[in-house]
């Protein structure tokens, strides 16, 4: 135990001040106050955050609803090389799925944060009400994150230690390979279901007149596929550059990023047409709402963080050539675009709980409410997303899960297998 | 070749097993799902303002024989401005809607309509996600945020809790006093005429401002009530269809 021990310190005195080890420290830290935060929010209860009876969705809400955002690369990604042939970008797809993974295994965290009695999990898979929106989430989540985990067997295969150790088990987990493009239908129907459901389940709140309208679905699904793809190929870049661990196709990844500006211009459209849609409603509630969005406290979020540089000026950067072709300002921009559908999802998850119409007889009295996180909810939020990015370098760093080079060969070998199934 | 038919049907024969396990489980959860309006009464509130004082004696009542934490109101008295030269009052419980957004949206039917349309709570079933308070337009849930042990202070005073306290970490609210109404009509009481098979609050008021009674019976008190009188419900223009009626104090104005 002692020798253990012993190893243990000695291995981290003499990594601590690499990149990597400084890295880890970091995020150990944030993931120890998260703990901490977390403990105590099981031991207190959810009275210690700033969560009100008026407004008990939060910053964990929007953790949630980000993190399942910004996976959806994963169903998009897995859908154009499966089904839509276009196997040349299959490493991207690889780096999708673990993101998918990653981003929804986040998302069950900050649920679990969340919900009042999360010793109940289960109960939302034993009791059914099919007309809950929530319902069709929860099953959709639960059975996409089944898919994930079977997309991904491929790539734990490809952990050296279990090809050596379990070399049966590895060959039988990468054999899933060849069931690909059915689960590339299975996620993208389960996918499209939930991720505008996701929306869809704020549409129908009647009792929020800002939220209350039929666009919200398919704003969310925009939302989700542009975020999701430009995480990908975000953390593709970036490993790149950080590690030799990660090798990238740059081709690859300039010509997603040229499609990825097409999407934006349809992501665009809709959210220009909701903003606009919204400044005709003069409908008491609504817009109070829109004017907390458009000129009050949320309005630096909404014009800056949102439309200006989350859509705009990365659309210019992936439109314009040059730009694009440039990795700075290619980073710059798909950076842009994730950080721009966080800030979506933020603004639309606090807009319609702050301003709230009162049910007094006879005038449409608007009452405003508050809130801004607890420090407890920032600590184990941010562990949340400590977790994500520690999943995700551990991922690039064991499972060459950013490695457009070497799974490029792997590929080959699979590529023959799977052009078996798909063509015969 | 004939290996990926295989698949190929396979995975079809799969998708077609699950379909019809979704379609079936479907049609037997419908089937249970109630719209609240079958049953034999159908119960209903009418709150008339203009004899409300704003005593708050109703919400004491209702904290006590329903063990409500003393920070939670189900039943709210709330100062609806003023009508020549008078305070007016209104109080609200939960509306019990037809069309409850909250037991649309319940993921996992913690929420449910009885046949009498009481809109109840399963406290055991309820896992804390607070949809329901997000969806109610009003306000009529309240989240335990933290276990509630001390002691109830409109205890004895307002009445003995008739109900098990809720756990940390669900939301609650008015159900009608259902306790009282069941055990009433066990005892072939008539809830509204009897005080033991009504609900606290009405028992409670010192003015007779609320009414309690069967809407499927004609001859009950709030049947005739609202014949009679001009009523109004809160945020009709939603669609809720709640079962809390109230006589504004306008129309005793006019009468008198």
């Amino acid at each position: 135990m002692k020798k253990i021990l012993a190893t243990i310190f000695k291995t981290i005195r003499e990594n601590i001040f690499t990149p990597w080890g400084l890295w880890l420290a970091f995020l150990g830290v944030i993931l120890l106050s998260a703990l901490v935060a977390g403990i105590m929010i099981f031991w207190k209860g959810l009275v210690i955050t700033n969560l009100t009876n008026l407004v008990p969705w939060g910053l964990w809400i929007t953790i949630d609803l980000s993190s399942i955002a910004v996976s959806a690369g994963a169903f998009s990604l897995c859908a154009g090389v499966y089904l839509f042939g276009l196997k040349r970008y299959a490493p991207l797809a690889r780096t999708a799925t673990f993101i998918g993974l990653i981003g929804y295994t986040m998302a069950m965290l900050a649920l679990v944060l969340d919900i009042g009695r999360p010793d109940r999990f289960y109960k939302a898979l034993m009791f059914w009400n099919v007309h809950s929106l929530m319902w069709e989430v929860t099953m959709c989540v639960m059975l996409y994150l089944t898919v994930l985990v079977f997309e991904s067997m491929p790539i734990f295969a490809s952990l050296e230690w279990l090809r050596t150790r379990y070399p049966l088990l590895a060959k039988k987990m990468e054999s899933i390979h060849h069931y690909a493009p059915f689960l590339a239908i299975i996620g993208l129907g389960l996918s499209s279901l939930h991720q505008s459901s996701l929306g869809a389940m704020y549409g129908v709140i009647k009792a929020r007149p800002y939220l209350y309208k039929p666009e919200m679905a398919a704003l969310f699904m925009f939302s989700a596929i542009v975020g999701g793809i430009a995480l990908t190929l975000l953390a593709s870049m970036l490993s790149s550059r950080l590690t030799s661990k990660a090798r990238v196709n740059d081709i690859l990844i300039e010509r997603v990023s040229q499609f990825l500006s097409y999407l934006l211009i349809g992501y665009l459209y809709i959210r220009f047409w909701d903003w606009m849609a919204s400044r005709y409603m003069h409908e008491p509630g609504r817009t109070e709402a829109y004017h907390l969005l458009t000129v009050g406290p949320l309005s630096f979020n909404f014009w800056f963080g949102e439309l200006l540089l989350g859509i705009l000026v990365p659309l210019i950067l992936l439109l314009y050539r040059p730009t694009r072709l440039s990795p700075f300002w290619r980073m710059l921009a798909l950076a842009m675009v994730v950080g721009g559908v966080v800030a979506f999802r933020y603004d639309i998850n606090i807009v319609g709980q702050l301003a709230v119409i009162s049910y007094l007889p006879g005038e449409a009295v608007v009452s405003y409410t508050a809130y801004s996180p607890s420090l407890v909810e920032w600590a184990s939020g941010m562990g949340i997303v400590a977790y994500g990015l520690l999943a995700f370098s551990l991922g690039v760093k064991y499972l060459r899960v950013v490695d457009h080079r070497l799974t490029d060969e792997e590929h080959e070998v699979v590529t023959v297998k799977s052009t078996e199934t798909v063509h015969a | 070749m004939t290996e990926n038919n295989f698949n190929r049907r396979d995975f079809l024969k799969l998708s077609a097993v699950g379909v019809a396990v979704a379609v079936g489980t479907r049609a037997i959860t419908q089937a249970e799902a109630s719209s609240g309006q079958k049953g034999e009464h159908q119960w209903a509130m009418v709150i008339d303002q203009a004899k409300c004082t704003g005593c708050g004696y109703c919400t004491l009542a209702c904290q006590a024989h329903n063990d409500v934490n003393p920070d939670i109101q189900w039943n709210k008295v709330l100062d609806a401005g003023e009508i020549n030269g008078e305070k007016v009052y209104l109080a609200r419980p939960c509306m019990q809607c037809e069309h409850a957004p909250c037991v649309e949206v319940c993921p996992v039917g913690a929420s449910y309509y009885r046949d009498d349309g009481i809109v109840m709570m399963d406290y055991d079933k309820c896992i804390g996600c607070r949809y329901c308070q997000v969806a109610c337009p009003f306000d009529a849930r309240s989240f335990n945020w933290e276990a509630f042990t001390g002691e109830n202070p409109a205890v004895p005073e307002w009445g003995t809790p008739e109900v098990e306290r809720r756990p940390r970490g669900v939301p609650e609210k008015c159900a009608f006093c259902y306790q009282r109404i069941d055990r009433g009509l066990e005892l072939d009481l008539t809830p509204g005429v009897d005080a033991d098979a009504t609900p606290a609050c009405v028992v409670a008021c010192p003015t007779g401002a609320r009414m309690f009674g069967d809407l499927n019976d004609p001859n009950s008190n709030v049947s005739q009530i609202l014949r009679k009188h001009v009523s109004y419900r809160l945020r009709e223009n939603l669609g809720t269809g709640s079962r809390v009626y109230y006589l504004p104090v306008d129309d005793k104005v006019t009468e008198g």
